[in-house]
């Protein structure tokens, strides 16, 4: 069965996040309890005046999968409801079609670190 | 219909004439306002006197003092001509104060509550002093209350004579400086909400993050290690391999000016209804936890340390930030670190100015968060996860209270009270009703401390 991940409203009021780190690539085999992403979200849509309001999450799945397709690359802004990558929950599912359902995750906050994309001197 | 005259009473200094400028209206005619509430300002100079030899001026560093107005009873306001001329002569001033000048008219004045009973003259205008220190005497944009970058500002209520004012100096990141300063028009807020006699100072968290270390190094330095970083500073910029532009030259002169200034040890020029007084330094010093960041620059020659928040070293220019790469190293602080640090600078202010530290603690929940394992988060985990961070730091907080004397504000507790995702969104920054709660906690605190000390 093909599952998607789409960037969900980890706040009320944020509109978009950034990718800050990726831990999988495509045709990764990921269990329950791995890393997928970090993420950043500054709700005043990345264009403060004053002391921005950002903060940093993690996304970790809850459930054996193999990512078929990601989507997303460090640096990238994705906007909330965005598709951000695609997985099979069997080793031969098949690489086409609508996926059946969201990919199961926690999402937790988490200190800036350095190995962030924020962090690098891009 | 009865109307009341506001006047705008005595304010004195002397040795000088005391001169203002036209009046700032903040509302329209027919406003109904509310007591406490400001209502306009004027911007005021002082003059000296006839036969005064010349010497230095009072608040000469404070090249924005203004003096806002708040009836003392609330009311429809009906605004007099002739007092709001505009352009410069809203800014200049050109009108020697009188005390017996009336501005306008409170129409439906609430004149049976207890502010009105208490005061023989009722309409007689509340009087809120304001002043503002330039971080550079360039910095002039003579329009509105506290205009341009200041490396202190600072407000008291002036229209009690013989009152004691005590002092807080708000040393604290935005969760801070919000209670404090406010984020409407500054220090109007906290002032409507505190009518008692209060001086309220705002000391802002940039360049330097104003942590434990930080903060004690600005308390203890001398002015030998003054000039000694002053001279690495310059040296820094000006032998290194980056040529400064104009970023680094006004970054270097804040946090030259941040580096040798403490303001824990400043002293304090007030203006009163009976003249020019001089306040000690602050009686209470607000923090906020969220300052004590987990790592530090420390200075590789002369040992001191800096430390910036992170959206504030975008600031800095390219010779910054490779003398801060090339002559700092960073340095961890463990969460024992930091209550070693809080020991070590409450007991240094208790020592030295017999201040009183008041700690905002950190909000240590979020609603957004599922967390089924903590498998995905390195060891250890107040290094990866905010909650835990938070609850780490707040609990270390509550066991340094045990034997050392200093009073939290509850954050963590009132954003749960009053709802995190709507009033503190990001941990930080707060809605004006998680302000108001706030400052009400502090208000409590100071009024359950011991009195201010003499100054």
């Amino acid at each position: 069965m093909r599952c998607e991940l789409r960037l969900t409203r980890i706040n009320p009021n944020m509109s978009a996040a950034v990718v800050e780190s990726l831990y999988a690539k495509a045709g990764s085999e990921m269990k329950a309890g791995d890393k997928l992403c970090d993420l950043s979200v500054d709700l005043s849509s990345g264009f403060s005046q004053y002391c921005p309001p950002i903060s940093y999450y993690r996304v970790v799945v809850r459930e054996k999968v193999r990512l078929q397709e990601l989507l997303i690359g460090l640096g990238d802004s994705c906007d909330v409801g965005q598709l951000m990558a695609v997985f099979g929950t069997e080793q031969d599912d098949p690489r086409e079609g609508a996926p059946a359902r969201s990919l199961r995750i926690t999402t937790a906050a988490i200190a800036h670190h350095s190995g962030m994309w924020s962090a690098s001197d891009r | 219909m009865t109307s009341l005259a506001l006047s705008c009473g005595p304010l004195e200094a002397e040795g000088y004439v005391v001169r203002r400028s036209g009046m700032h209206w903040l509302h329209d005619d027919g406003y109904v306002c509310r007591p406490n509430e400001v209502i306009g300002f004027c911007n005021i100079s002082l003059e000296q006197a006839s036969g005064r030899r010349s010497g230095k001026f009072p608040l000469a560093g404070e090249m924005e003092l203004h003096v806002a107005f708040a009836p003392r009873i609330g009311g429809r306001l009906r605004i007099s001509d002739g007092n709001s001329p505009g352009g410069y002569l809203n800014a200049l001033g050109l009108h020697v104060w009188n005390p017996n000048d009336v501005f306008g008219y409170l129409e439906e004045a609430q004149r049976d509550d207890d502010a009105a009973q208490a005061n023989p003259n009722p309409g007689e205008l509340r009087l809120l002093m304001i002043a503002g220190r330039r971080m550079s005497e360039l910095a002039d944009t003579n329009i509105g209350i506290l205009p341009g970058w200041h490396s202190r500002s600072r407000a008291w209520w002036c229209d009690q004579p013989g009152s004691d004012l005590s002092t807080l100096l708000c040393l604290g990141l935005c969760d801070a400086a919000g209670v404090v300063r406010g984020n409407e028009t500054p220090f109007v807020e906290a002032f409507e909400a505190t009518p008692s006699p209060a001086h309220f100072v705002y000391v802002p968290d940039h360049p330097m993050v104003p942590c434990a270390p930080i903060l004690l190094e600005q308390l203890l330095r001398s002015p030998a290690q003054n000039e000694a970083l002053a001279a690495d500073l310059s040296a820094g910029l000006s032998g290194g391999s980056v040529v400064p532009n104009a970023d680094d030259w006004m970054f270097a002169g804040a946090l030259l000016s941040s580096l040798q200034n403490s303001p824990m040890r400043e002293k304090y020029d007030v203006l009163t209804p009976a003249g020019l007084r001089q306040l000690g330094p602050a009686d209470t010093i607000l923090l906020s936890m969220a300052a004590e960041v987990r790592s530090v620059l420390r200075h590789k020659k002369l040992g001191y340390s800096v430390q910036m928040l992170r959206h504030r070293q975008t600031a800095a220019g390219p010779a910054i930030r490779s003398w801060l790469s090339s002559a700092f190293e960073p340095v961890k602080r463990t969460v024992d670190d930091v209550q070693r640090d809080y020991r070590k600078l409450i007991d240094a202010v208790a020592a030295q100015t017999g201040a009183r530290v008041v700690i905002l603690n950190r909000m240590s929940t979020s609603g957004f968060e599922d967390i089924t394992s903590y498998a995905a988060f390195d060891a250890p985990l107040g290094d990866t996860l905010e909650n835990i961070s938070a609850k780490e730091m707040n609990l270390m907080l509550h066991d340094l209270a045990k034997d050392c004397d200093f009073s939290i504000v509850d954050v963590d507790a009132i954003a749960a009270d009053l709802g995190g995702s709507e009033h503190l969104p990001d941990g930080i920054h707060h809605s004006s009703a998680m302000q108001a709660m706030v400052r009400a906690e502090i208000s409590n605190i100071l009024n359950t401390a011991d009195q201010p000390k003499s100054n």
